[in-house]
């Protein structure tokens, strides 16, 4: 069983991701050879599994197969009726057998309630021996029970309903028992149709595990198999997939929203097959602790029940993106609009195979975010899974090969023999009812609703005296609210932040400000919702929830609202509404002053009180409004009245029947609202900030906007800032961000989070409703302080340090301290600086700031090992060389060679000049060379050069986003670095679009430990709860490194928001990532690197004794180099000449490596003194020791009291023998790669450039083929590598995922197959070919060949491909020319280089953030401009010079490839080159224009 | 904020004066006002930095930045507002503070740095210009009685901060008009008196009471003064002059130069008719001993009468023309620095020690030996340099050698002690050990700035505020993130 919640680890924070598949006959014959094929498939899906510290406890395997009735029959020594005629359930018991038999008492006693008849039990007969040691520990008993009809007569559904309640009955009495084994109470099947066998094993022993599945009596038509990738190793036997109708690759991120919102409807749940009382008994739907896989099939199970199909109830919980469809069938958009406003999205990436046992099929999410590959054969099988290959097949029995694209679903009908497609599947069940006219007939947009006349009455207080009541500050109105009006965007900083938390702030703070949002890192992607618009959706519905069983237009009754925060006039509209299906009632959220924190309580029960009352009269729309606030009332937190109202209705099972609409003063930044989103609101009315600019505007302050258009810039400011952070965690729609609560409060109560704010961690306590109460009467006091009207509104201080704002760290002091120390080489100064940060005197800032060391046990200072051996475990931050000027970044690498620690390349590639010495023996090559979502200049090459390799998952000042460097920063140099065009701004995705789950990124770490096997790769992970279970996962995933940084890190640019509110502080990342891979004895194989405003050697002693033994810094070392903290970086303004690209501001830059060095040896020399008074003689024998750290005590502040960090000094007790600081080494299981195999043969051909010819079979399992060859010759010939197709390299069969990850030029490599995805990633020159084998029949350009994200990150070289390629082709190319015969969805995403031709058809939001690269696209039959993303990209004339390029393409491809597509055109080429349409990005155009007259004005001169 | 890049796209542009000629002829303050667009263009240099140096430099905390961009955004009564928020008297600052603000901008690391003091000037001037600034008369009155003794600008900004919320303010002033060193110490041609009054004009209207020719503990008996009032503000100046211990220093034509100013203050003001030829530099050599600010005025004043030549000495040696790594950013620049008053004709000697007066036979003073000096780190003192004697003409020896502290008459009599800096003595929070007397200004801290002094009374006027109140709305500055 999962450990308990223990500290920092909280088991809710699990994920898993995995491989999926299944093999059905698609005539139905039942085979035993589907078995063994399907876990074949297993076998060959190894790599994206996982195995626990035990190297044999795997995540979970299973596989679902139809009831082997013949089997049974004959195994079994009772009577069994006909087939489908009874149900065999899977079930596993508890190991004791007195609570087994509890177990099977109340379930036999539930089934005979419900009439049904248990036939009999059989014990499965099971192969303890191969199960891990760490699974054994509980290892369930299992055994199948077998249940018959009532009667004969009964008909299918009602006995499946009857098996369902009584399951459930049973489930709930046995898990609400005192029985201490009651979880291994599971059942894996209970179906008249199907049978799972699963079980925490690797694929290979399930077969072992179950002697069942060996026996050659075991036939069926269909299999579906899964193998898991938890994050952790706290798997369970129960949680192994599939489950009951399905099996997920991927991740819900909605889950909590979807779980509460489900509870929400149970309320209203009513069926003619389940009487009430029963019904009432099989609640909660969704069991607790399960994973979000398990949530999804429980809801499915359901659907199932209510009477829907299969297909329907996918097309339900998983919609395709149908909201910004231009194209998409009416009837189908208003079908899913219909069951929109019955269950909002389960949102998250999924390939999600389901079956009944007659149907077998699949669907993909809306983003396309997992791997889902089919093959049909002309013998009759169809097989799909994760990757293709995992199944023989000769070229000449293909039928087709197929993918499911994003939002698609795919379906075998056994019965008919055939596929059906999405198109048929969809259209039959979205023409079932008359869903359009049910739509029109029922949902109100907010467009049609009518202006009654009435009117909000105006506030009695005056405008200042409100703000000064909310809390507004002069940088409110400047830094946040007005640009917002004036771009339509939100406001960026950069440098990150440095003020103190919420509850360390002396100044009073809105309550939104102690939670901090949480974000996707590696188990799932966080989405691009400006490039990727289309998948995205902000509107929500307002109104009552109806009775899932029911099938009735009713249930669209709604109000739906396009952008959620609303005028004051379109809030008049609903508040004053008269319309039959609608009712409005105002409450207002406001409190006696007088009563203080009571009277908050005592308000907000009455409020709920009220909002039941009105409900109960028939209200669905409730207004919580916080106007009419006045000397005696208060405004309660909007926030909490909303989420107490959420909760508080949740629990009186009201919930589902109204919606929450916020008039608020408060909210202001996105943050704000998308917390009031998250805890339950539907649309929000900042009637206050609306008033803000209306003032602003009268006083001139808004230039260039009129009133109106600065509040829809604002109202689309906010809604693109929630977009962001939804897209942050992985979310697409707001319909499933609402209720779902994705933050984690930082600095409360637990008792106050658990009453207002239910299932919202909180792990250092805090802060109750007292001191809220406390906060906001200072607010309120300072308002109608009437001494002080003269004065204005305060100015703030929190973005910009001002002396009387808030409290930042840097300061004008400890700047000037810290620049002076280094520039003298004083200790005395560099120590004045360190008190100033370390002691905090006077208000504290950090959650280090309130620790202090313990049990000192002196030793000499000259016992300890030397700095010079401690600053080795020192490294700069990764700014790259675009961000930071070349002086600066050079300077940083100087320093850091000289002292033997790291310095980063940042994301932005490195000028290879670099990569060698100087003359005086300096370096300024970056050791740690980082590869991110960009991938700029990530070649071969670089990466050679590379001591350490690191991926960047989440950056500290904006997790979850990607980042843009603007046009005019780029200048040539760096363009050339870049790989991309001068003055033409870069964009890096939010995603790597490599790593949408855990196994993507072992995938990667694999790819770059072949680019260079001596580097190590890390991973940088930012500090959020649950870090810890992906840090264990990213063990798992074989990461050398990991590095945990802080929210609050610096950087060039980042939303302001996000700068606040994204992510956690370090002290509880490094925490939580030590107790987790303590706990999972993983701490061993990985070396914990933290980061994050280390400034100090105080600040290291902590963060080693909490559990890391590497330390960054960036912050710290820039201004040691001269930067004061402007916070222009975005800008490209930086006065010091750091962080800008214009040559008159770099000649500033007055840094020297002396000056970096003299800081990290004044923090190893501070780390020395406290080292010497703890009595550590090395950082080794420190790490991990936190008992050597207690909570400063005395500290009487009324804020901080209540803080309580020992959940981080927390230290889990384990054997003596497991590690707390990395012992070993990973093994990065490399021997069995093809690669030694094809050097040996090629070694002297390499070293003689001599050319050569070598065939080879692959495998899907055959990963990164091509790299380490790239890698070698990288080493020996750099950048030029070799001659043009030196090595030929020929394969034949399916490759596995990125093949020619890296390849240089020199080689020529040849698939006959297929491939999987991330072909050619990072291609560094080489050339890539795939064709179809000879034999097979199929049309090249209707199957598909290459997987998804190929090309991702290509940086030169060229590529055929004959036949489709998945999503997201090319996708951040920089200069390669491909040419290809059809791609899936975002094909060219920010491309910024090379050519693509594209000779069949396209997928749509094709070219989106292109900014650079041309493209020429063949105009077939499906030919649609609105596939077209036309943001950046103009459609071009086709000018001679394009014929020719494009000729050469194409011919070349035929040469290639035999492509009969290329040859059909060439033939007729005189006609089918007017067939061609060229795109070319705008801003590229431009910026090639002015290079070429550049060019012309210097041949001039 | 601010404008993007503004810094690059102009140079900083300083007050333009009118030409020597023609601005020694009088006492007027000789000052060319820029044009609104240049005044623009300055505040657009300003970085809307990060960390602006600049406020935490300036001892008020002045909202630079801020009222910067409301200058560029041409919203000057909202910047008058931001300024007045900090600084009671931006007037007063605009003129005469040396500005340590720009000493510490940001810009002054790559480039000359803002005008503020520039900018600060303007703005307050546009709004007593506009008629933007008016008395501001508290709604209620708390019934609490205040004196304030000394009319300088650490008691004047006390005394509107304290009479802004309710108290009843009465300043008592020893001379026959408010102002204390700004009025009597400034000559003319850096502040025209009327400015002052026009500031204690508004003072007034707002309610404030000033009694002149009261001196405490002679015109006025401190039982009287304690018994009518709640508190007692003591900002009564660090008054006693340091005095040149050498040879003839009783010699006719050995002066102070604070006498000397005050004089020819009054004279200015029409306080005295004729002149006396005792402080008249018509025609003579005079030699200025002290190469601060007053050092400075005593120049320009003497000029202005007519001097024969003017020679200033300086015991220190000459400044460096810019930082040197000893002196860094945003510390006070201890560099060479030319004021107007040296602009308009000066001779100036560094490393100079005086030695001794040399009299005529009728006891007036003649000539100045003097010798070349060094600062011996040792004894902490300037050391002779043999060999290095030399006589200089002088008719007239002014000393502007600054203050040794408070006169310590009144800290006697109401027995509160002196510290060991020889100031009066208090706690942090300005109270002295008898809880109805508070201290500001350079009684409290020394001979200082104005800028300090304004500041010190505000931050007086707060502890006194929460003292008798039990909260005080008015602000106080973070002392604690000072620079």
């Amino acid at each position: 069983m999962k450990p308990k919640k223990q500290g920092l680890y909280y088991p809710e924070f699990e994920h898993d991701n995995c491989g999926a598949g299944f093999i059905c006959s698609l005539k139905g014959v039942k085979t035993n050879l589907i078995i063994s094929n399907a876990l074949d498939v297993l076998s060959c899906l190894e790599h994206r599994g996982a195995v626990s510290a035990d190297g044999r406890t795997g995540d979970g395997a299973g596989i679902l197969i139809e009831i082997p009735h013949v089997f049974f029959s004959k195994q079994c020594d009772f009577e069994l009726p006909v087939e489908t005629e009874y149900a065999v359930g899977m079930l596993f018991l508890p190991q004791k057998k007195t609570q087994a038999n509890q177990c099977i008492n109340i379930f036999q006693n539930e089934i005979k309630r419900q009439s049904l008849k248990i036939l009999g039990w059989r014990d499965v007969p099971v192969n303890s021996k191969v199960v891990g040691s760490i699974a054994s520990k509980n290892q369930p008993v299992v055994r199948q029970v077998f249940i018959g009809k009532e009667d004969e007569k009964q008909s299918e559904k009602s006995f499946n309903i009857k098996l369902f309640v009584a399951r459930k009955i049973s489930e709930n009495r046995i898990y609400s028992s005192e029985l201490t084994q009651k979880n291994y109470f599971y059942f894996s099947s209970l179906s008249t149709r199907t049978i799972i066998y699963k079980g925490l094993l690797i694929p290979e022993d399930i077969k072992r595990f179950y002697i069942d599945l060996a026996n050659p009596d075991l036939v069926t038509k269909l299999a579906l198999v899964h193998q898991r990738f938890a994050t952790n190793t706290f798997p369970t036997w129960d949680l192994a997939q599939p489950f009951r109708y399905m099996c997920h690759n991927g991740e819900i991120n909605t889950l909590k929203g979807n779980v509460s919102r489900m509870m929400t409807r149970e309320e209203l749940l009513q069926s003619e097959f389940i009487d009430d009382d029963d019904m009432k008994k099989i609640f909660p739907i969704i069991l607790s602790e399960k994973s979000d896989s398990a949530c999804l099939d429980m809801v499915l199970e359901l659907l199932l029940i209510t009477g829907r199909s299969l297909p329907e109830a996918m097309m339900m919980l998983v919609p395709e993106a149908w909201e910004k469809h231009k194209s998409m069938d009416e009837s189908k958009k208003a079908f899913y609009k219909f069951n929109s406003c019955i269950m909002e999205p389960w949102d998250g990436p999924a390939s999600i195979p389901f079956t009944d046992g007659t149907y077998i099929g699949a669907l993909l999410d809306r983003n396309g975010l997992r791997p889902s590959r089919y093959s049909v054969t002309k013998d009759g099988y169809v097989i799909m899974s994760s990757e293709t290959g995992v199944v023989d097949i000769k070229a000449d029995n293909i039928l087709s090969h197929g993918r499911l694209e994003p939002g698609k679903m795919f379906l075998v009908d056994m019965e008919k023999g055939r596929i059906v497609k999405d198109e048929e599947i969809k259209s039959t069940i979205s023409k079932m009812y008359p869903y359009k006219k049910w739509n029109t007939n029922n949902i109100l947009p907010l467009s049609r609703v009518p202006y009654t006349g009435n009117r909000t009455p105006e506030e009695k207080l005056n405008l200042e005296t409100r703000l000064k009541i909310f809390g507004y500050t002069q940088e409110d109105f400047k830094k946040i609210i007005i640009p917002m009006c004036q771009n339509a965007k939100e406001p960026i900083g950069s440098m990150g932040t440095d003020t103190p938390l919420a509850v360390l702030s002396k100044k009073p703070q809105l309550l939104y400000n102690y939670f901090k949002q949480l974000f996707a890192q590696v188990t799932n992607p966080p989405l691009d919702g400006i490039r990727e618009e289309i998948v995205t959706d902000t509107s929500l519905s307002l109104g009552s929830n109806s009775n899932l069983f029911d099938f009735s237009e009713k249930h669209a009754i709604n109000l739906i609202i396009n952008n959620p925060i609303i005028s004051n006039e379109d809030l008049d509209k609903i508040k004053y509404i008269e319309h039959t299906n609608f009712k409005a009632a105002s409450i207002f959220a406001l409190y006696n002053k007088n009563k203080g924190h009571n009277g908050i309580e005592e308000s907000l029960n009455k409020i709920v009180y009220d909002v039941e009352n009105h409900i109960d009269k028939g209200a669905n729309i409730i207004i919580l409004s916080d106007r009419n606030t006045s000397k005696k009332n208060s405004p309660i937190p909007m926030l909490l009245a909303c989420s107490f109202v959420h909760h508080s209705m949740i629990k009186k099972n009201k919930r589902s029947k109204f919606g929450i609409i916020i008039e608020s003063a408060e909210p202001r930044e996105p943050h704000h609202f998308a917390m009031l989103f998250g805890y339950g609101a539907s649309a929000i009315n900042p009637y206050l900030v609306n008033e803000i600019i209306h003032y602003h505007h009268k006083m001139d302050f808004l230039k260039g906007v009129t009133i109106n258009k600065a509040i829809v810039n604002y109202n689309d400011a906010i809604a693109k800032g929630i977009l962001k952070i939804m897209n942050k965690i992985g979310i697409s729609t707001l319909n499933s961000y609402r209720g779902s609560q994705i933050f984690e409060a930082l600095g409360l109560k637990s008792n106050f989070v658990n009453k207002y704010f239910n299932n919202t961690p909180s792990r250092i306590e805090g802060i109750g409703l007292y001191v809220l109460e406390k906060e906001i009467t200072a607010r309120m006091n300072n308002a109608f302080n009437k001494k002080n009207d003269s004065s204005s509104i305060e100015i703030g201080g929190d973005y910009r340090w001002r002396r009387d704002g808030e409290a930042h760290m840097l300061n004008p002091k400890t700047i000037s301290k810290l620049q002076e120390s280094v520039r003298t080489k004083k200790y005395e100064t560099y120590k004045e600086y360190s008190d100033l940060i370390n002691k905090q005197s006077g208000q504290y800032m950090t959650i280090r700031g309130l620790l202090k060391f313990i049990d000192y046990d002196p030793i000499p200072i000259e016992e300890i090992e030397p700095w010079t051996e401690i600053v080795k475990r020192f490294k700069t931050g990764a700014m790259s060389y675009g961000s930071i000027s070349k002086e600066a970044h050079e300077n940083l690498a100087i320093a850091m060679n000289r002292i033997g620690g790291k310095s980063n390349s940042g994301e932005g590639g490195e000028d290879s000049s670099r990569f060698f010495r100087d003359h005086n023996g300096d370096s300024k090559n970056s050791s740690i060379k980082q590869v991110a979502s960009g991938r700029f200049g990530v070649t071969s090459y670089y990466l050679t050069h590379a001591d350490e390799i690191q991926i960047k998952m989440a950056q500290g000042a904006k997790p979850g986003e990607g980042g843009q460097l603007p046009g005019l920063k780029v200048n040539p140099l760096i363009a050339k670095v870049r790989n991309s065009t001068p003055y033409v701004g870069l964009i890096s995705p939010p995603p790597h679009h490599d790593i949408y789950s855990i196994e993507d990124l072992a995938q990667l770490i694999f790819d770059l430990k072949n680019a260079n096997r001596k580097a190590r790769i890390s991973v940088k992970l930012v500090s959020e709860i649950g870090v810890g279970t992906i840090a264990a996962g990213v063990a798992k995933a074989k990461a050398d490194v990991i590095l945990i940084s802080g929210y609050d890190g610096g950087t060039g640019a980042s939303p302001l928001t996000s700068l606040k509110h994204a992510g956690l502080p370090w002290e509880l990342g490094i925490a939580e990532a030590q107790q987790t891979l303590v706990l999972n004895n993983l701490r061993g194989r990985v070396i914990i690197e933290c980061d994050g405003q280390l400034k100090t050697g105080r600040d290291v002693a902590i963060a080693c004794l909490l559990g890391a033994e590497e330390f960054g810094f960036s912050t710290a070392p820039l201004v040691a180099s001269g930067c004061i903290m402007m916070r222009a970086c975005h800008l490209n303004s930086c006065p010091v000449g750091i962080a800008t690209q214009n040559p008159e501001l770099r000649k500033n830059f007055k840094g020297k490596p002396e000056h970096v060095i003299n800081f990290m040896y004044f923090v190893a020399e501070e780390l020395r003194e406290i080292m010497a008074n703890l009595g550590f003689r090395s950082i080794d024998e420190m790490i991990g020791k936190s008992e050597k750290l207690s909570i400063k005590k005395g500290i009487d502040d009324y804020k901080l009291k209540g803080i309580d960090l020992s959940n981080i000094l927390y230290k889990p007790s384990v054997e003596n023998n497991i590690s707390i600081k990395n012992t070993e080494k990973q093994d990065h299981k490399l021997n069995n790669v093809l690669d030694f195999k094809i050097l040996k043969s090629a070694k002297l051909s390499i070293e003689k450039r001599i050319k050569i010819y070598l065939d080879f079979k692959i495998k899907n399992t055959d990963r990164a083929v091509g790299t380490i060859i790239s890698n070698e010759i990288s080493k020996i010939y750099g950048e030029k590598a070799l001659p043009k197709n030196t090595i030929n390299l020929n394969f034949s069969g399916s490759a596995g995922q990125s093949f020619g990850a890296f390849a240089v030029k020199g080689l020529k490599m040849t698939i006959n197959g297929n491939t999987n995805d991330y072909f050619g990633k990072g291609l560094s020159g080489g050339t890539l070919i795939v064709r179809v084998p000879k034999k097979a029949t199929f049309k090249s350009n209707k199957n598909i060949i290459t997987g998804n994200v190929a090309l991702y990150g290509a940086t030169s070289g060229e590529a055929y491909i004959n036949g489709i390629a998945g999503e997201r082709f090319c996708v951040r190319n920089s200069g390669v020319n491909a040419v290809v015969e059809g791609i899936g969805d975002h094909g060219c995403e920010y491309m910024t280089g090379g050519i693509v031709v594209i000779l069949g058809s396209i997928g749509r939001n094709f070219a989106a953030g292109m900014s650079g690269g041309t493209s020429y696209i063949f105009i077939d039959s499906n030919f649609d401009e609105r596939n077209f993303n036309m943001e950046m990209i103009e459609f071009e004339k086709m000018e001679n010079h394009d014929f020719d390029i494009l000729k050469k393409l194409i011919e070349n491809h035929y040469s290639n490839t035999n492509s009969r597509v290329a040859e059909d055109i060439i033939k007729d080429w005189s006609k089918t080159k007017n067939m061609f349409v060229k795109i070319m990005p705008t801003e590229f155009k431009a910026a090639l224009e002015k290079l070429a007259k550049e060019k012309i004005t210097q041949l001039i001169n | 904020m601010g404008k993007l890049n503004g810094f690059i796209e102009y140079s900083r542009l300083s007050e333009k004066y009118f030409p020597v000629n023609r601005r020694i002829k009088n006492y007027k303050e000789f000052t060319i006002k820029p044009k609104t667009s240049e005044l623009k263009n300055q505040a657009a240099r300003c970085m809307d930095c990060g960390v602006p140096f600049c406020h935490s430099g300036c001892p008020l905390g002045n909202l630079i930045p801020d009222f910067n961009d409301l200058v560029l955004n041409n919203k000057w009564k909202e910047a008058l507002d931001v300024l007045h928020l900090t600084n009671n008297f931006p007037e007063f600052t605009g003129r005469l503070c040396p500005a340590p603000c720009e000493a510490a901008c940001v810009l002054g690391i790559i480039d000359p740095p803002v005008s503020i003091e520039m900018i600060e000037k303007y703005i307050v001037e546009k709004g007593f210009s506009e008629g933007w600034i008016k008395p501001v008369i508290p709604r209620n009155r708390t019934g609490k009685k205040i004196a304030i003794v000394g009319s300088g600008p650490a008691g004047l900004a006390a005394a509107q901060q304290l009479n802004s919320v309710g108290h009843d303010v009465t300043v008592l002033e020893r001379d026959n008009k408010i102002g204390g060193l700004l009025r009597y110490g400034i000559p003319d041609f850096k502040l025209e008196k009327k400015i002052i009054d026009r500031r204690i004009n508004l003072l007034k209207k707002e309610g404030i009471n000033f009694k002149c020719k009261i001196e405490v503990g002679k015109t006025k008996s401190l039982k009287d003064l304690e018994s009518t009032y709640d508190i007692i503000l003591l900002c009564t100046g660090s008054t006693i002059k340091r005095e040149l211990e050498i040879g003839g220093a009783y010699l006719k034509g050995v002066e102070q130069a604070m006498d000397f100013l005050t004089y020819n203050n009054k004279y200015v003001d029409g306080q005295i008719d004729s002149f006396s030829n005792k402080f008249n530099s018509k025609g003579k050599n005079i030699i200025v001993i002290g190469g601060g600010d007053t050092g400075s005025d005593c120049i320009g004043t003497s000029n202005r009468h007519g001097a024969k030549k003017v020679i200033n000495f300086e015991i220190a040696k000459k400044p460096p023309i810019s930082r040197n790594d000893k002196n860094p950013w945003p510390h006070w620049p201890f560099t060479f620095k030319t004021s107007s008053s040296h602009e308009e004709g000066v001779h100036r000697e560094w490393s100079i020690l005086a030695k001794r007066f040399i009299g005529d036979e009728n006891g007036n003073l003649i000539g100045l030996e003097t010798a070349n000096a060094e600062f011996d780190k040792k004894t902490m003192k300037f050391q002779e340099l043999k060999n290095t004697s030399k006589v200089w003409d002088c008719d007239m020896a002014i000393l502007a050698l600054g203050f040794k502290g408070p006169e310590q008459n009144l800290p006697q009599k109401l027995n509160i002690g002196l510290n060991n800096r020889e100031n009066i003595d208090c706690n942090s929070s300005y109270q002295t050990k008898k809880n109805n007397i508070f201290i500001a200004g350079d009684c409290k801290r020394g001979q200082s700035l104005i800028v300090w002094a304004i500041s010190e009374g505000r931050e007086a006027a707060y502890y006194i505020d929460k003292y008798l109140m039990g909260t005080s709305s008015l602000p106080t500055k973070k002392i604690e993130k000072d620079l």
